[in-house]
């Protein structure tokens, strides 16, 4: 800057320094400020949101390997991805360690008279939480004055994040129950009442109907999100344990959360053998 | 005044402008505690967005039927007594207690579960044809009505859409005998529609951008809305060309009017277009009633025995006749 010897340009030097810090303190992650949703005093979350790793199919480390499928070649294999998992490890009680190791030999496995066995997902189960978050598609957040919809793409499934007059769950649920609140600009989401039936990934990391998560969305930048989530259940596991990831904004103009109704993708694989007349 | 001095000062006032303008909220609004209604009348209840506001929990279910049955005729309303007596004939029928304990058993319990409604005081939903019928199916529209009314038990394939837990909820929606209900959550752009039957969302913004292209073909359509004063106007077109409503698939387009009548009540009209089952377009209207919720989640394939234990069903009686 060019040296000014006046005192009043000394002066207003000095503002214009401290104007420019402040819009470059401004300018760092830790202190992004969203816009707000008109009429409150919240960020406005509103928008299509993906996550962008390969935890949907392992949310621990992972090496690149085969699939299960010959024929689905490349397209089927499993692309190599990190941990989601801070500190990578999942802290099982020894039960549910084999539990888990089950899981995954029989992730593929239809049993026509057990539902409960094999990946939920790969049947268009609906994945629960916090698996919805990192699935390979988009979610819109449809976030009001005092209520939001999280609309996911992945079998049309849905939660409704009651954010005032907070209430238990009135039953047992598929994607648990959830209640949100702000702190400063972190949407937090406590989300219960879960059934048990989901998973977290497709390699089998499960969880019981006691499971408790508690969701953090914080605004970062205009085009991203940080999601956090700690996982507690008593049956299960020893001790909370916590995943994180950005959310990034789909920004493409004209990006709509399309449809994936997969039921009628999975009707073969789960009916297939009840059919009158068996297929070629 | 010296050159320096005016530099000096004009850097300054830009500074504190700056300064001014990083202290304002982004969105030049003072931020208040909660929405904001207008107090004169909830019919006129607005977004802090400026939207009409049509927030809230609906209940759509409702005993009179899409088209006026032949016995009414020419009639198109009822009389207050006729609704009461209709309604009382609903709630009769929903407690049904059957007097032999054993044939209670049969019917699994009483239908206390049922939640249809009661009758709009009309005699069809239909109100234009003034008939209150569709108006004419084309030969080819007639045709697949009957063809899709044909159920059968080889594979899931023989089965209504809703037996799948494919789709439950047509575009436009209708009503049947429970889960009636639909919440409506608004953003900046958008609104939003939960049916709960099956935890569906349909998403309609409202800025004007053109339809999907003809390659993309959802089962709920794909939704464009616009205001027209307070009325939501939705049209809804490219959908899934196996979709059913009534015999009508691919072909149709939908146009919806949803208007704030009261806070208790939204009018729900409803066109259908499609020149491929139809003569001509038919328009049908409903009220949709504030409901207490909550919005409960229907999950609908993750255990759908329904489906099963037909196909299961279906193989073994084939099996046995086979045995005879």
């Amino acid at each position: 800057m060019r040296m000014v010897r006046s005192w009043a340009g000394r002066l207003a030097a000095a503002a214009g320094l401290a104007v420019l810090a402040a819009v470059s303190l401004a300018g760092q992650e830790a202190s992004y400020k969203a816009p707000r949703l008109a009429g409150t005093n919240h960020p406005d979350l509103n928008g299509l949101w993906q996550a962008l790793n390969t935890a949907y199919w392992d949310i621990q480390d992972h090496s690149a390997q085969p699939g299960h499928v010959v024929a689905l070649g490349a397209w089927g294999a499993v692309p190599s991805g990190r941990s989601v998992v801070e500190g990578n490890e999942i802290p099982y009680q020894p039960w549910a360690l084999a539990r888990k190791q089950q899981n995954y030999r029989t992730r593929m496995t239809i049993d026509p008279d057990d539902f409960t066995v094999g990946d939920p997902e790969l049947k268009c189960y609906l994945p629960g939480v916090p698996r919805a978050t990192y699935l390979p598609f988009p979610f819109q957040i449809v976030q009001s004055t005092n209520i939001l919809l999280f609309s996911y793409e992945f079998a049309d499934a849905s939660r409704l994040i009651n954010m005032e007059n907070h209430q238990p769950p009135p039953s047992d649920f598929w994607m648990g129950w959830s209640n949100g609140r702000w702190e400063g600009d972190t949407l937090v989401i406590e989300v219960t009442g879960f059934n048990g039936d989901t998973w977290f990934d497709r390699a089998g990391n499960f969880h019981s109907d006691a499971l408790r998560v508690v969701e953090r969305y914080t605004p970062m930048s205009p085009y991203h999100l940080q999601y956090e989530a700690t996982i507690e259940d008593s049956k299960v596991f020893s001790r909370p344990w916590k995943i994180s990831m950005p959310l990034y904004r789909r920004i493409e103009p004209l990006a709509q959360r399309l449809e994936f109704k997969c039921v009628e993708f999975t009707e073969e694989l789960i009916y297939g053998t009840l059919r009158k007349q068996p297929r070629e | 005044m010296s050159e320096p001095l005016r530099r000096s000062l004009k850097f300054l006032a830009v500074a504190v402008a700056i300064a001014g303008l990083a202290a304002v909220p982004l969105e030049g609004q003072a931020p208040a505690a909660g929405a904001t209604r207008a107090a004169s009348s909830p019919a006129a209840a607005r977004t802090p967005w400026g939207d009409p506001d049509l927030q809230g929990i609906w209940n759509f279910g409702t005993i009179t039927p899409l088209e006026r049955p032949a016995s009414m005729a020419e009639r198109a309303t009822l009389t207050p007594e006729e609704v009461t007596h209709l309604n009382e004939e609903e709630a009769a029928r929903g407690d049904r207690r059957l007097e032999d304990p054993t044939r209670d058993v049969e019917v699994a319990y009483n239908s206390f579960w049922w939640d249809r409604g009661g009758s709009i005081g009309r005699t069809s939903l239909i109100i234009d044809p003034p008939d209150g019928r569709f108006p004419p199916y084309t030969a080819q529209g007639r045709q697949r009505r009957e063809l899709l009314a044909v159920r059968g038990y080889d594979s899931w394939e023989d089965r209504a859409l809703n037996e799948r837990c494919l789709v439950y909820r047509p575009v436009p929606v209708r009503p049947s005998g429970y889960n009636n209900n639909n919440q409506i959550v608004q953003a900046p752009g958008y609104v939003a529609m939960l049916q709960e039957q099956i935890h569906e969302v349909r998403i309609i913004p409202l800025d004007g951008r053109p339809h999907v292209g003809d390659a993309i073909r959802p089962w709920l359509g794909d939704s464009r809305g616009r205001w027209e004063g307070d009325t939501l106007v939705v049209e809804t077109r490219n959908f899934h060309p196996d979709s059913n409503y009534e015999g009508s698939g691919g072909n149709r387009t939908v146009i919806e009017r949803f208007t704030r009548v009261d806070a208790e009540t939204l009018s729900y009209e409803f066109t259908v277009i499609d020149p491929s089952t139809w003569t001509r377009p038919w328009t049908g209207e409903m009220p949709w009633r504030r409901d207490a919720g909550p919005i409960f989640e229907y999950a609908c394939h993750e255990r759908n025995y329904g489906m099963m234990h037909l196909l299961k069903g279906a193989r073994f009686l084939e099996a046995e006749e086979k045995g005879r």
